[in-house]
């Protein structure tokens, strides 16, 4: 059996009458970038939100590193090793950016409010160790000099870094990352992707991303599957996905796959003329 | 665009005139010139009005802050200086208007105090300084040359010179500030805070026998109510939860202090130290029953709750339900007072030390706090509760952590304010008192302990000592309120964050200087 970090198994969501996240089964492998695309409002987020426990499922399990997660609350998700960004960002706006990734290591660090009253030796050490972290984190992500801002007053594409550094604090098995470069311009995004790809070698994290910027999907991630209506319509290598009927359509709707293979020989032909 | 300019400042004037106007219908005039005298040290005999010089120097003074306030803000200097003298002159104009009407009345001794009640004759001939005519014609005379005054020196402040120098002065200040931060020897400088603190504490030591009983009294109030105010910020500007029955907690101190230490009802007697202690620890449990079934609820919710809260306690020690139990609403007399080592300590000097004492306490416990893990896990719900459980905070745990400390301090204030005023009653513990202390942490700065101390003194100090303003509390708190909001939204001190990335390291730097001395 394949080294899991995670694997949904006929995971369900309904809200009211509508089935957001309708029987998806995923098996993630440790160690990779995986990515859950579809289009708007096929319940990427839904899903997401179940495995980090903001939602819990009507109907199947999650289990994280065979053990089931589904139930509980996000802090002791989130203590067992999963953290995650949003898709508008979530920051603390008026604390600093340090600050920012120091509460990021909450669930890292031990000491509680009357150590803190005393400022017992192993509270300090810890406030220092904490300090430390922080500053390595912003220097990791390259907000080096802003430590000290208010992270509302950052620019957009300094607090989508830095939630990312928030996420990276706790030093998480998983992390899932919900539109990693909406509203970035394609070099920007090309950056983030670097990044991403040195958080899975240098730090040895598992991905799982939702994206909608083909070119990053395409580009790094090792599986990917594709939901439509809440439901799993294909899985597969990006190659795979990218030639597969039914994503196409999902896409451009009925009779888009025909349409697209059309395009796809004109430019062939194009090219060999 | 002139037509546009001579509108705005016919508004300007016409404000502070109508300002001016409501001011004498109010009869403030009278004690705005009761507080000038209080500051060239005259008192007022009671029942009697000040002398008219001080009306003057108060009419003088209003014109040339309006003068100061309408000078114009573009345009070249003899520009901006007539738009500021014209519109003084408006002022001036409609006030004369104003008084002609209050002659015709002073002159033809009619009392109109029937329907507006300060409308007395003596106060009308008081505002026109007891000249009758011969007073409106000063007023406008007063207008124009103060007003003048007052755009004038507002137009040369604005002149690029004045804000050279202005600039100069103030870097000179810091500069020199620096220098003689650097010229202090070492032993000063890294022992300094010490220094400082040690001094404060042989002032607070000494002072309190020096100033007598009735600025001990102002003093003992604000130090309570800035321990009010530091643990009500624990709670609400900390963990963000807008908590309105803060009163509830102090009613559950003051309550376990007289219950224990009173001849009656239950004549128990148990000692001010011990009740301190049990009365803290009751209003830890209260806001651990209270909090337990908030822990849902939010914003507009967790405040009208928790406003119900404090209302329901408020009810139940007056009704007679409990009255056996609690003494009802007559509330607790003799509540008595402290000793130590075996003797009486309960002078109100006694009572401003241990009111030094606690309030050192609050806020060396609010700033260790507030630094930490807790307290930033704190900040993080107040800024974003679900993100903050997401990235692994125990939002129940530390909301109920917020109330229970928050609510110590409260418990604290309730058991030294009983003893100290001997007594307890329902009426203590009403709503105002909460809307007083959540008032002193929005005016003096949520989460900066400076602003709530200025806010305590602002709020509950002034009041105190401005005996004169007493009628008006309530007006001027409306007023305070709103033009805070205006120009300071985040209170008068506002809080900063802790600079963590460019913290004075000062083992690093010692290795640098040491590597250096080794290279050379």
């Amino acid at each position: 059996m394949p080294d899991l970090i995670i694997e949904t198994r006929e995971v369900s969501k309904i809200f009211g009458g509508l089935t957001a996240v309708n029987q998806v089964d995923l098996e993630i492998p440790r160690g990779s970038i995986y990515a859950i695309i579809g289009p708007n409002g096929a319940g990427k987020t839904t899903l997401f939100n179940c495995i980090s426990g903001f939602y819990t499922p009507e109907h199947g399990q999650i289990l994280f590193q065979g053990n089931p997660i589904q139930g509980f609350t996000t802090d002791f998700i989130s203590g067992q090793g999963i953290s995650r960004t949003y898709q508008n960002i979530r920051l603390f706006a008026n604390l600093t950016a340090i600050e920012n990734i120091m509460v990021g290591q909450h669930t890292n660090l031990v000491t509680a409010w009357w150590d803190a009253i005393i400022s017992s030796p192993r509270y300090r050490r810890e406030n220092a160790n904490s300090r430390k972290n922080a500053l390595h984190w912003l220097d990791f992500v390259g907000l080096n000099g802003y430590g000290d801002y208010l992270a509302c007053n950052l620019p957009y594409g300094m607090q989508r870094r830095l939630e990312l550094a928030r996420a990276l604090a706790s030093d998480p098995t998983l992390i899932l990352l919900d539109e990693p470069t909406a509203g970035m311009n394609p070099q920007e995004s090309e950056e983030m992707m670097a990044f991403i790809r040195m958080i899975r070698e240098k730090l040895e994290k598992s991905i799982i991303l939702i994206e909608h910027d083909m070119r990053v999907v395409m580009g790094i991630s090792d599986r990917i599957s594709v939901l439509d209506y809440g439901t799993k319509i294909a899985e597969g290598s990006p190659k795979e996905i990218q030639a597969n009927e039914r994503v196409i359509e999902a896409y451009l709707g009925p009779g888009g796959a025909a349409l697209a293979k059309k395009y796809q020989d004109r430019r062939r032909n194009k090219q060999n003329a | 665009m002139k037509n546009h300019q001579a509108r705005t400042i016919i508004q300007k004037g016409l404000l502070f005139a109508l300002i001016l106007i409501l001011i004498m219908a109010i009869g403030f005039h009278e004690i705005a010139a009761a507080l000038v005298s209080r500051v060239f040290s005259v008192d007022v005999r009671r029942g009697s009005l000040p002398e008219v010089r001080f009306m003057m120097y108060f009419f003088g003074l209003y014109a040339f802050i309006s003068g100061w306030a309408t000078a114009g803000k573009e345009g070249s200097f003899s520009q901006k200086l007539l738009q500021g003298i014209v519109a003084s002159a408006v002022a001036g104009l409609i006030v004369a208007l104003f008084d002609i009407l209050l002659v015709y009345l002073v002159q033809n001794g009619i009392d109109i105090r029937e329907y507006l009640t300060a409308f007395s004759t003596a106060s009308m001939s008081y505002f026109l300084f007891d000249r009758g005519q011969a007073g409106l014609l000063q007023h406008l005379v007063y207008f124009v040359i103060f007003g003048g005054l007052g755009s004038l020196l507002h137009v040369i402040r604005d002149t690029e010179a004045a804000q050279n120098a202005i600039n100069k002065a103030s870097f000179f200040l810091k500069s020199s500030k620096e220098k003689i931060d650097n010229a202090l020897p070492p032993f000063v400088r890294k022992y300094g805070k010490y220094l400082v603190l040690m001094i404060v504490a042989v002032a607070m030591y000494i002072l309190p026998r020096l100033w007598g009983s009735y600025i001990n009294f102002v003093l003992g109030l604000v130090g309570l109510y800035v321990i009010a105010g530091i643990g009500l910020n624990i709670i609400v500007g900390l963990s963000g939860q807008l908590v309105l029955g803060y009163a509830a907690f102090f009613a559950m101190g003051a309550y376990s202090m007289a219950l224990l230490n009173a001849p009656t009802p239950h004549n128990i007697l148990l000692g001010f130290w011990p009740s301190l202690i049990v009365a803290m620890i009751m209003a830890v449990l209260a806001g651990l029953v209270l909090g337990l079934p908030l822990m849902g609820l939010r914003g507009d919710y967790l405040a009208i709750v928790t406003l119900g809260f404090g209302e329901i306690i408020r009810i139940l020690l007056k009704s007679d339900l409990l009255s056996n139990l609690t003494g009802g609403p007559r509330g607790i007399h003799d509540i008595q007072g402290p000793t130590l080592f075996g003797r009486p300590f309960f002078s109100d000097i006694n009572y401003m030390y241990i009111i030094f004492v606690a309030v050192a306490l609050t806020i060396f416990v609010y700033n260790r706090l507030q630094e930490s893990r807790t307290g930033r896990a704190w900040l993080s719900i107040k800024e974003d509760a679900i993100a903050s459980q997401a990235t692994g905070v125990n939002l129940k745990k530390y909301k109920l952590l917020a109330l229970a400390i928050g609510a110590a301090f409260a418990g604290l204030v309730g058991g030294i304010s009983a003893a100290r005023n001997q007594f307890t009653g329902p009426n203590d513990h009403s709503l105002l008192v909460s809307m007083n202390v959540l008032s002193i942490v929005i005016v003096g700065g949520v989460n900066s302990v400076p602003g709530i101390i200025l806010g305590a003194f602002t709020l509950k100090g002034l009041p105190e000592i401005l005996r004169e303003v007493e009628n008006y509390r309530q007006l001027l708190f409306g007023i305070l309120l709103i033009v805070m909001m205006i120009m300071r939204p985040n209170g008068l001190w506002p809080a900063t964050r802790p600079l963590y990335e460019h913290m004075d390291d000062p083992e690093s730097t010692k290795k640098t200087s040491g590597k250096e001395s080794n290279n050379a």
